[in-house]
């Protein structure tokens, strides 16, 4: 087992890193950028470095500090936590090659599903049903509008190197095509460091189901059943559930054999998250998170396990006990993200937190680095607070999730509580009636 | 004894109104005194003082730590502090056994090289960005330095 675990992250999920580093015994490291020293869990980590100033790029993904951090801190692991580089295989490559152990999939795997094209080769390959879409195509070549005729419009050209809900665009006739694509390459070049795009079917209103995986050094792949993901606002989840309600059972067995056996095939290790669109009783695969997920809480819930602990006890070397016939799941969990942003404009809203009260009780579950005199800073993503409700089935779920709405309370940020409060109260919600165009269509908001 | 756990205890005090703070683990105690405090007050340190539980007390005498000028927790010497720009091991001179870069009271120019941060096997120099005279230096050789730390002030 590892002794001591740097954490290249920060906010809510290096707190719940550092939580499992605790429970286990692991000394933690964590390391941050000069605005985040008063981060809780740099306040109750063993050891604290200041890797950088504010910018990302020279701090969370500057990869010589994290490797440096390393060496003065005498780690013998790095959890790369979510996003930042949590699947670079630059960083993962470097871990490894420094001495150090990188907790999540090998390199190659991360490459593999990092690149959304190679990505599906893999799905395919490992027998998993793609949404229809090209290989990489370009704005440049004649064949480009043949096959994207052969697709069908209205479709989506994506990003390659993409992910997280960016770079995708749409596009509903063949005389927006080609310059779409123009714009898409260079934007996502911009973003990414690759033009490379690929085009796929757009499927009209599916919803979003993905599958909780974990595989050890030995090749033994587990999944956790599925989460439903679908309401999202520009492709960035607000509200998780799991399970997912009324799926086609038969076709959702079959896929969870699919996944496992892409991961074997891959000789995939470490904890992962396949994601699929879900219309008319077919799941088409998008994409493969190589990492931990934000929303891992809900699987967590359902069947009472932790994932991250699972995560460090696989990286360490060490083999999954657990049978897939020992997970069971019971019940339902929601999990509603909190966002420092206006409630209209969705303008992020940093500030100094004056006033923190999370809910609590019965079946309810807070994930938050926030505390009482915390100051949000302007530079990293929003989200800080992931609330969960668990109840027996989803629509009482629902209704321990509106109560716990109710009594959250933050002062000094403005945060969607009251964007979750509608939706948890509205009648399509509450009987599972979505899409991930659910708050365009239903609530109207962009 | 584990400088950074010191460290830690001293940035305890200085962010509390004590004046002094002594901990006692079995037969090891390390006791803090803050500069220019009346000494005759001795306050002892409640179990509210969270300590990690690796604190590694060793077992060598208690050691008293006073938060004079050689600390970098507080500005005693007013002058223009040079920063760590990296996260590294902090060495004063060229290689082992060589002279180091400066010492105490060298005049320096702007583009001197001050001392070598080491991250990763390669070696990093830190220069001056104004030219001034060294009043004090303050990492020991071979000491790990965090993003943002005083390595010098100049005056």
């Amino acid at each position: 087992m590892f002794d001591k675990i740097l954490i290249a992250n920060r906010g809510e999920i290096a707190l719940r890193v550092l939580k499992a580093c605790k429970e286990m015994g692991i000394k933690s490291v964590a390391v941050y950028s000069e605005p985040d020293k008063e981060l809780k869990h740099v306040k109750m980590a063993d050891e604290a470095i200041c890797i950088g100033p504010a910018q990302s790029n020279k701090s969370y993904l500057n990869i010589p500090a994290l490797i440096s951090a390393c060496e003065v801190s005498g780690a013998d692991a790095v959890h790369p936590g979510v996003g930042f580089l949590a699947e670079n295989d630059h960083f993962a490559e470097q871990v490894v090659a420094s001495g150090y152990t990188f907790i999540g999939p090998d390199p190659e795997s991360i490459r593999i599903m990092g690149n959304k094209i190679s990505a599906k080769e893999m799905a395919t390959s490992a027998g998993l049903q793609c949404v229809p879409g090209s290989g990489r195509v370009s704005a440049t070549n004649r064949e480009t509008l043949n096959i994207a005729s052969t697709i069908g419009y209205p479709l989506l050209i994506k990003a390659a190197a993409g992910g997280g809900g960016k770079g995708i665009k749409i596009v509903r006739e063949e005389s927006e095509l080609l310059s779409s694509m123009r714009i898409t390459q260079q934007e996502a070049l911009n973003s990414f460091g690759s033009d490379e795009i690929y085009l796929e079917k757009f499927i009209e209103n599916p919803r979003h189901i993905e599958v909780q995986v974990i595989a050890d050094n030995f090749g033994n792949a587990l999944h956790f059943f599925e989460r439903d993901c679908s309401i999202q606002r520009k492709n960035q989840k607000i509200i998780e559930e799991a399970p997912a309600w009324d799926l086609n059972e038969t076709k959702k067995e079959e896929l969870f054999k699919l996944c496992i056996n892409c991961l074997k095939k891959m000789k995939y290790k470490g904890v992962g998250t396949f994601e699929f669109l879900y219309k008319d009783d077919e799941f088409y695969f998008i994409e493969m998170n190589t990492r931990l997920q934000v929303e891992h809480t809900v699987t967590e819930m359902i069947t009472n396990t932790d994932l991250v602990k699972l995560q460090i006890e696989t990286a360490s070397g060490q083999e999954l006990e657990l049978k897939q016939n020992d997970i069971k799941k019971y019940g339902h969990a929601i999990e509603c993200r909190i966002n420092a942003e206006d409630p209209e404009t969705f303008i992020p809203s940093p500030g100094k937190v004056t006033e923190y009260d999370p809910p609590g009780g019965i079946g309810i579950r807070v994930d938050s680095h926030l505390y009482a005199g915390y100051t949000v800073s302007p530079y990293y993503d929003a989200l800080i607070a992931k609330i969960c409700a668990f109840s027996f089935d989803r629509k009482s779920a629902i209704k321990r999730m509106s109560f716990a709405l109710e009594e959250f309370f933050v002062d000094g940020i403005s945060t969607n509580k009251d964007l979750q409060e509608i939706i948890m109260k509205e009648p399509n919600f509450f009987e599972g009636d979505i899409s991930i165009n659910y708050l365009k269509d239903v609530l109207n908001i962009n | 004894m584990d400088i950074r756990k010191v460290k830690k205890l001293i940035e305890m005090l200085e962010d509390s109104n004590l004046n002094e703070i002594e901990i006692k683990e079995g037969e090891e105690s390390v006791k803090l005194v803050k500069a220019g405090s009346n000494l005759s007050q001795t306050l002892v340190a409640q179990p509210a003082v969270q300590l990690p539980e690796e604190n590694s007390i060793s077992k060598e005498e208690s050691q008293k730590v006073e938060k004079d000028s050689k600390s970098e927790e507080t500005k005693k010497s007013s002058g223009k502090e040079i920063k760590s720009p990296m996260v590294g091991t902090f060495y004063g001179a060229p290689n082992p056994g060589a002279e180091t870069f400066v010492k105490v009271g060298d005049t320096v120019n702007e583009g001197d090289v001050l001392c070598i941060i080491e991250a990763m096997k390669m070696m990093n120099e830190v220069k001056a960005d104004f030219s001034g005279t060294i009043i004090e230096i303050i990492p020991e050789d071979a000491e790990p330095v965090e993003f943002g730390q005083t390595l010098f002030i100049l005056n």
